[in-house]
């Protein structure tokens, strides 16, 4: 990602837009991605100390993740210290029961296709994400998933984070995240096979 | 032999190559004769990649005046 790149040498040199940059970039994702961890009145406060950790370690990210992957990581450090110091547990009540299949009955009793997928005009993700109506139309439905698939989406998809600190962040076993990570993807896939059959949302 | 909606269950750990040695046997024999499952199994991976790259930016973030806070932490 070259832009990436761009952006890094320009935050390691402390240029002051690049500062505001990398924030409208990532800012609204970091507090996404921790209100499930510490309820949503201090999910920007756990994106502001992640911030505050990251302008002060722009020097020794080495790219070898991605950028919105690393400050994930510092984010879910920073969710866990802030529920230690303020001592309680975030309750996840009823995350990770597989609320089964979204596409079942697309297939007929003997398990073949009824109604099965239809070809795509895109064939890339820079070919999806260039149509302004699909991203508003990705980013809607994002939102609209099950709580517990969205912040599996959000971590392994958006964030980039692997399976065992994912589990570990939710207090889920890694079974359970696979499940729901799947299911994120079949709902996300039906919304986009939506969108190529009718053109719109 | 593997039916069209177990394959469809199999989806994700079939776009991340996790899967048992049997069962990608069952897999590959089912993706040779079935182009509805290939065809799914390939949107699948795309839908994947397309959350991969989704920029998350909101409009309504004040990225300078959290760059603000964060300068003076005090206040």
């Amino acid at each position: 990602m070259d832009d990436e790149q761009e952006l890094l040498r320009r935050l390691r040199r402390g240029d002051h837009g690049a500062l505001e940059a990398v924030i409208k970039l990532h800012h609204a994702f970091l507090v996404a991605m921790a209100v499930p961890l510490v309820g949503p009145e201090s999910a920007d406060d756990v994106a502001q100390e992640t911030w505050l950790k990251a302008f002060a370690a722009f020097g020794k990210f080495e790219g070898r993740s991605k950028l919105r992957t690393w400050l994930a990581r510092i984010a879910i450090n920073e969710a866990h210290a802030m529920r230690r110091k303020r001592g309680r547990e975030v309750s996840l009540d009823g995350w990770g029961v597989d609320s089964g299949s979204p596409i079942s009955s697309r297939f007929n009793e003997q398990g073949a296709w009824d109604v099965p997928p239809s070809q795509w005009h895109h064939e890339s993700p820079e070919e999806l994400l260039t149509e302004a109506e699909l991203y508003e139309c990705i980013r809607k439905h994002l939102h609209k998933l099950p709580s517990d698939q969205q912040s599996v989406v959000m971590m392994r998809e958006l964030g980039g984070l692997d399976y065992p600190e994912i589990a570990q962040a939710l207090g889920l076993a890694e079974g359970n995240i696979r499940v729901l990570l799947h299911r994120g993807r079949q709902r996300m896939h039906a919304m986009l096979n939506h969108f190529e059959e009718v053109g719109t949302c | 032999m593997l039916t069209c909606r177990e394959m469809s269950e199999l989806g994700s750990a079939i776009i991340e190559r996790d899967l048992r040695l049997s069962t990608r046997w069952a897999v590959f024999m089912h993706l040779r004769m079935c182009s509805r499952c290939t065809l799914y199994i390939k949107q699948l991976k795309l839908t994947s990649e397309v959350l991969q790259q989704l920029p998350f930016t909101d409009d309504a973030v004040d990225s300078q005046a959290i760059l603000k806070k964060l300068q003076a932490p005090d206040q």
